[in-house]
């Protein structure tokens, strides 16, 4: 028989099959690490034809110390998640050199199915799974391929597949029914790559003449019942209190400090917000949230941080209040909303006095200020002139063009001026409702920032100087595709009719969105609460329910796919060759074996010799067998003789 | 009627030393009704082979040498005007016999090659718009040297199918080379030769094979080796229908030669190398090294 691991056929298809499972490691693993590995992989490629041209002897082994040396070199050590994929990538990739013989290709397949699962440990994406289930049908097509005559590539990856198909029902029984042990975190998580760049938390609305828009997702909402409409959709984020003129930043000391109760009325929205990494720790709740889950905590300017690190997508379940009463504050707070960076200029105390800073109540005061903004000559836009000395009071006297920072720090100024403790808030406004899965998708373009003032006994109230300008922005999203530098703003109106059927594009990501969104919450989140809360909606309450169900279901599958084989069995059955075999197995007993392509003549012939007592007999039964089997009248008399004859021979 | 055989092929190993299985071959595939053809190098006997089983079975013989230069008018003959009856008269070409040794037909070219194989296929010549029938029985024993010599034009796959076998001769074992160096000249044994079997003898043979019974275990057999060679890896093409009946045929006839009335499956191994050599794997001549995974691997029962 001809050695499997020459077959060349053979040797393409799991050499490419490794260079799928392999692929995805580029992006995580040292480039040196991997470079090594494609280099071992295209040399073995290049031996399928040429195999003088593979290492041997010592220049194997100098090529396993060097690959090893390397692993060193780039981890210093086998511990940690990156320094062991290494190791099995290269082990893998040494491997590969020294295919001799059949054997060898069954450990590189398993090696490679390993290699497979170690993508997970890096990324969890429904891609990401779907690629490795693409991939690992492609390994199956090569065990298929070695065990198999007929090598036929088609042949073998539908056989593969269908072998996927059958194990995926097992796979998910598994998978929900299965205890689930909370590994450490260090131990697979220690990489942040994944953290994108959210807010900043600082602000400086003049040095900025175009506002960056991206469509990138930031986080998403689920509200379990009415969803808030969009002029209470303010998502709130850092606190901006402390400013140099130009610039706005936090306030130094941001610590928790005791401080009185907040007090919550009206419509309760209750909500699952889903975060993608982050770099920063920020958690963007609707407005303030009631109760706090123990992963969160708040600072003493009411924004939410996560304990840990946000570096993978994190759920957190809230609620909010349409009203609320942030209670008392602390004189420190007050001072600090009260600074400025210096004398105001005689233009704005001008101005604030125009309108009754001075010698009305803050109320009047701010709708004198909004009412301004709405009726004098002042523009929203994306794309403002520069103002690089003193932007708050260009802004105000001069360009009067900007967005939402320049109007939130206007506004915040001239309440300073008039002695009013006010503060720059910055978060995310809006959010795109996604039909499909009915939630909120809220993305960078809709950062956004509004102003906060304080009023005894009302405590901080939120004030949007850009819906007094733009209530527009604040109505509806901004259409980022149809967006141009300098150009006019699109909103999208979801209410329309038109506008809702815009694209179909839009659809689609709104699908995606939804299976991205479903995929995160019921596959990568399915941990330990997930699943114990999970189960016992089905009554599965302990450890004990846990594993009969699994044992009961794996049955179920097992006895399915079993009925499924026995039927597929042809119906016809030789009873002749039933009883050849008997004669057959009491020969093998004796260590004598009839080949595959051997018949029952060849084989008769060829032990004749070796079994000189029994000669005779044996010459009886092949006659009688090929007679009935391959002969003119075959009959149960015949088939009947054979038994006889069968059951009489003995060795 | 197998008496008749046993003769036939005692009398030809007498005539050709050490190659009692390729002849016994050579005539389980006239006994097929199929046309031969002997491939290997230069001077191991194919055409004496040829000559001794034309002249055993009794039948008209008649030898073409093909060469680069031969022509179908050649082979087939020609109309020639006859002055006396002012009319052309078809002259025959020596194909009208029974039995054709084409020697060195791969030397010849494609063009005169396509006339002696579409007559094979046939068995009727059209010359002018008029038919003519081959005699009957009419067999072709072709010889050919292997396609990397000089001067051949290999056989495309398509005019190969027609011939039932293809055989190698190879060298005789030093026994018989010896035997052969001591006796006398093979052409004088050849001449002397008496027939063994009468051309009537040779068509009841030919029917008796035809009753031969296959049962559905031995077709069972036969498809998985169909199957085997249209999937695996090893062959570019597998065998087609007609190659199949070929195989089945002359599993019948060397199943009726071994005097038994049923086909066994180790008639089709038998068989197997000189059927399906030539139609797997035109360009190799080692037939029993292409057939060698067929047999290995498919499942007898």
């Amino acid at each position: 028989m001809i050695n499997p691991a020459y077959n060349k056929n053979i040797l393409i298809f799991l050499l490419s099959s490794i260079g799928l499972i392999a692929l995805p490691h580029a992006y995580h693993l040292p480039l040196p690490v991997f470079g090594f590995f494609a280099v071992l992989l295209v040399w073995r490629f290049l031996g399928v034809w040429q195999p003088q041209r593979l290492p041997k002897g010592l220049l194997l082994l100098l090529v396993s110390v060097g690959g090893l040396a390397l692993l060193y070199s780039q981890h210093s050590g086998i511990l940690g998640r990156d320094a062991g994929t290494s190791l099995f990538l290269i082990a893998l990739g040494l491997k590969l050199m020294e295919i001799k013989s059949e054997r060898d290709l069954y450990l590189v397949n398993y090696l490679a199915f390993i290699v497979a699962a170690s993508q997970f440990l890096y990324e969890q994406s429904i891609l990401m799974a779907a690629y490795i289930l693409f991939v690992c049908c492609v390994l199956f097509a090569t065990l298929v391929f070695i065990n198999s005559y007929v090598a036929n590539t088609r042949v073998a990856l539908k056989k593969a597949s269908v072998i996927i198909a059958q194990a995926i029902p097992m796979a998910i029984a598994i998978f929900i029914l299965f205890p689930r042990v909370e590994a450490p975190r260090w131990l697979l998580f220690n990489q942040q790559q994944q953290a994108k760049t959210g807010l900043s938390d600082s602000m400086e609305p003049g040095s900025i003449s175009d506002l960056g828009l991206s469509d990138e997702l930031v986080f998403r909402v689920k509200f379990t019942g009415a969803i808030p409409p969009p002029q209470l959709r303010y998502w709130r984020g850092p606190v901006l209190s402390q400013t140099d003129g130009k610039r706005w930043t936090q306030a130094k000391d941001l610590s928790y400090q005791q401080r009185a109760k907040a007090t919550f009325s009206g419509t309760v929205y209750q909500y699952t917000l889903l975060m993608e990494p982050q770099d920063k720790n920020w958690v963007f709740a609707l407005e303030l949230p009631a109760a706090l889950p123990k992963t969160l905590r708040q600072n003493a300017v009411l924004q939410l941080l996560s304990v840990d690190a946000l570096n993978q997508r994190t759920e957190y379940s809230l609620s909010s209040y349409a009203q609320y009463n942030t209670g008392a504050s602390t004189p420190q707070e007050i001072q600090q909303a009260k600074q400025l960076p210096a004398t105001p200029s005689y233009k704005m105390k001008q101005l604030v006095r125009q309108l009754g800073g001075f010698d009305s109540t803050p109320e009047v005061f701010i709708g004198q200020l909004l009412t301004h903004f709405r009726q004098q000559d002042f523009h929203y836009t994306l794309t403002p002139p520069l103002m690089e000395n003193n932007p708050v009071e260009t802004f105000l006297f001069e360009t009067r063009y900007g967005f939402c920072s320049h109007y939130a720090s206007a506004f915040v100024t001239l309440m300073r001026v008039a002695n009013i403790p006010a503060r720059v808030v910055t978060g995310y406004q809006g959010g795109e409702l996604n039909a499909v899965g009915d939630f909120l998708e809220i993305k960078q373009a809709q950062a956004h920032a509004w102003a906060e003032v304080w009023l005894d006994k009302q405590g901080w109230i939120r004030v949007d100087p850009t819906a007094a300008i733009a209530p527009e922005r604040i109505e509806k999203n901004i259409d980022i595709n149809q967006l141009l530098p300098g150009g006019a703003i699109h909103y999208v109106a979801p209410s329309s009719e038109a506008q809702a059927a815009f694209n179909w594009l839009q659809k689609t990501r709104q699908l995606w969105g939804n299976v991205d969104y479903s995929w995160q919450r019921w596959v990568i989140n399915y941990n330990n609460a997930n699943q114990s809360h999970f189960l016992s909606s089905f009554g599965i309450e302990d450890f004990k329910d846990m594993v009969y169900w699994m044992g009961a279901i794996i049955a179920v599958i097992v006895a399915t796919l079993s009925g499924f084989l026995l039927y597929q069995k042809p119906t016809t059955v030789d009873h002749t060759l039933i009883v050849y075999k008997r004669f057959l197995k009491k020969l093998a007993k004796a260590g004598f074996n009839q080949g595959v392509g051997e018949g029952a003549r060849d084989f008769a012939e060829r032990i004749k010799p070796k079994l000189p007592t029994h000669a005779p007999s044996i010459e009886e039964i092949t006659e009688a067998y090929l007679q009935q089997r391959y002969g003119v009248k075959a009959s149960a008399v015949g088939l009947q003789h054979l038994k006889t004859l069968v059951n009489h021979f003995k060795i | 009627m197998q008496n008749d055989i046993q003769r036939l092929l005692t009398v030809a190993n007498k005539v050709i030393l050490g190659k009692d299985r390729q002849i016994r071959l050579a005539v389980c595939c006239l006994l097929a009704r199929g046309h031969l053809l002997i491939e290997d190098i230069p001077g191991v006997g194919k055409t004496t082979l040829a000559y001794t089983l034309a002249k055993l079975l009794g039948m008209n013989y008649q030898r073409i040498q093909f060469t680069s230069d031969i022509l179908p008018a050649d082979i087939i003959g020609a109309s020639v005007f006859d002055a006396k009856n002012h009319e052309f008269k078809f002259h025959p070409g020596p194909i009208f016999n029974q039995m054709i040794l084409a020697d060195e037909i791969n030397r010849s070219t494609p063009k005169a090659q396509s006339a002696l194989l579409e007559a094979m296929e046939e068995r009727q010549v059209t010359v002018e718009g008029v038919t003519y029938p081959l005699p009957e029985p009419f067999f072709v024993i072709a010889t050919q040297n292997p396609s990397h010599q000089i001067g051949t034009f290999p056989l495309p796959e398509s005019q190969l199918d027609r011939f039932l076998m293809r055989l190698e001769l190879g060298y005789p074992d030093p026994n018989s080379e010896r035997q052969l160096l001591m006796g006398q000249n093979r052409h004088q044994i050849i001449q002397t030769l008496p027939a063994q079997i009468t051309p009537l003898q040779l068509q009841a043979l030919q029917q008796a094979i035809g009753k031969v019974h296959v049962s559905s275990a031995l077709l069972d057999y036969c498809q998985a080796i169909i199957y085997f060679t249209r999937h695996s890896s090893d062959y570019v093409c597998g065998l087609s229908p007609r190659a199949g009946l070929a195989l089945l045929t002359a599993a019948k006839s060397w199943a009726f030669m071994d005097q038994r009335n049923a086909v066994i499956p180790e008639d089709l191994q038998a068989v197997l190398a000189a059927v399906a050599g030539h139609r797997l794997k035109a360009g190799a001549v080692d037939s029993a090294a292409i057939v060698a995974p067929i047999l290995a691997k498919v499942a007898v029962n």
